[in-house]
């Protein structure tokens, strides 16, 4: 049998994800996400007095160490598996990623489990986020 | 290729369930409901699960360790890491098998043949852990990576399966070994997908070679394609093969609570097929019994080069005789 015509025998049979209700949730939550954030950076620019500019890279900071102890505390994964992407997107994917790779190798020690695998899944949002900003602040400089 | 056993007997097994995900439904003679069974990591605990069925099975029988000819083990970790450190406080000639979910049918064929030179008991043990295998062939656990409803669920626990020469009611009849199939279907996700055309051609080849029809058997148990899986091969075995079968069963579909299938496909592992069996198939009133067991044999790194998934099945012929 050919590849296609097996194909069209699984899509058949196989169990359908709902795609509306995943985005739908995953829209709500991620903006929901993003609404607290907003607040909590208003909060420190109006009330503490940190520059906006400040303010909003403390809010990042809070994001990954709150869902990094999330993860760690073992109930973050069940979140996500229900928030979707509406948690993987924002940077508390990255936390989220990070820390379980962590979590998962710890009992192979410090050196060759958590530190040379916590950046597993991580590592690429590293890389790639480095490459795309040196390229983005070449055209930049060059625009300028 | 099929082969006849003349003098192989299943004599009796020992079950464990090291964590009740999804509300499994079967009774087990051991439920731990622990991840870590007191071990420092998940792989160790999986090792230390083997050991407990070996012991139990062992006092079962009231036979000791010296009675055992040969120990044929198999896992889902890389280098049989469970297989192997179980095996290693066991001084007896050890045989290492892995064939993902055909695990118990490679080992069963294996074993019965050992039947035939001048071995007399056999133990065969399969076992798997979630988290391991998880751990071992997707992302990190805790990760959390998001499940398709297709995707079926690593079963963790351990079984083990004494084998003999010595009559007993259940005889081992045919061993089919399954040739590897790759129809190119690339998606890790739907293992019942990537598995079902070997499952089928298994069935047809076991079919042809006894000169059988579908329906000589009281129950064909697949292990393990999941609730779509199975239906899958339902509609490719008629299609490709012009085989109907209306008994097949899958012990992925029958190992967790019926409410739990709308997230998940089923149960997954090496001992999802010996469990059903064991604990369901032969406590209930069936005579003549066929189990395929079916292995996907991927890595992580052959899809991350992008390769298809090949897969193999093995089925064995069960007749029980009182």
């Amino acid at each position: 049998m050919k590849l296609e015509e097996y194909k069209k025998i699984v899509n058949k049979n196989s169990g359908k994800e709902d795609k509306f209700k995943n985005v739908f949730t995953s829209f709500i939550i991620g903006g929901i996400v993003g609404v607290i954030c907003q607040a909590f950076c208003i909060f420190l620019n109006k009330e503490i007095g940190i520059k906006l500019e400040d303010a909003s890279m403390y809010t990042t900071i809070m994001l990954i160490v709150v869902s990094s102890i999330f993860t760690g505390l073992g109930f973050f994964d069940k979140v996500v598996s229900f928030a979707k992407c509406g948690l993987i997107v924002p940077t508390t994917g990255f936390a989220h990623a990070m820390t379980s790779a962590a979590m998962d190798h710890k009992s192979e020690g410090p050196i060759k489990g958590i530190g040379s695998n916590m950046f597993k899944l991580a590592g690429s949002i590293i890389i790639y986020g480095i490459v795309i900003a040196f390229f983005l602040a070449l055209i930049k400089g060059v625009i300028k | 290729m099929t082969l006849e056993f003349k003098n192989a007997y299943l004599k009796n097994s020992c079950t464990l369930i090291g964590r009740n995900e999804h509300e499994i439904e079967i009774k087990t003679d051991i439920i731990l409901n622990d991840y870590y069974n007191g071990e420092k990591s998940v792989e160790q605990a999986e090792a230390s699960f083997q050991e407990k069925t070996i012991k139990g099975l062992l006092k079962k029988e009231k036979l000791t360790i010296e009675n055992i000819d040969v120990l044929v083990s198999g896992d889902l970790q890389s280098q049989l890491f469970a297989s192997s450190f179980a095996a290693r406080k066991i001084n007896i000639p050890f045989l290492g098998i892995y064939s993902a979910c055909s695990t118990f049918t490679q080992g069963l064929i294996t074993a019965s043949n050992l039947l035939d030179n001048k071995v007399n008991n056999v133990i065969i043990n399969t076992s798997a852990h979630n988290l391991a295998s998880e751990k071992q062939f997707r992302f990190p656990i805790e990760y959390g990576a998001l499940r398709k409803k297709v995707n079926t669920f690593t079963a963790t626990g351990s079984v083990s399966t004494l084998i003999t020469k010595t009559p007993s009611n259940i005889r081992i009849e045919y061993g089919t070994i399954g040739s590897i199939v790759d129809l190119g279907y690339t998606d890790s996700n739907n293992f019942g997908a990537c598995m079902a055309p070997s499952a089928a051609k298994t069935i047809y080849e076991h079919l042809k070679d006894t000169k059988r029809g579908a329906d000589y058997y009281d129950i064909i148990l697949t292990g393990d394609l999941g609730i779509y899986g199975v239906e899958i091969l339902k509609e490719y075995l008629k299609k490709q093969y012009k085989i109907e079968v209306n008994n097949i069963n899958d012990a992925g579909s029958l190992l967790f609570n019926e409410n739990n299938l709308d997230k998940i496909a089923g149960g997954s592992g090496p001992i999802c097929l010996p469990l059903i069996l064991f604990e369901k198939i032969l406590k209930g009133n069936y005579k003549k019994i066929l189990i395929v067991g079916t292995g996907s044999l991927h890595s992580k790194t052959s899809c991350n080069l992008g390769e298809s998934i090949p897969s193999i099945s093995h089925a064995v012929s069960l007749e029980v005789l009182k």
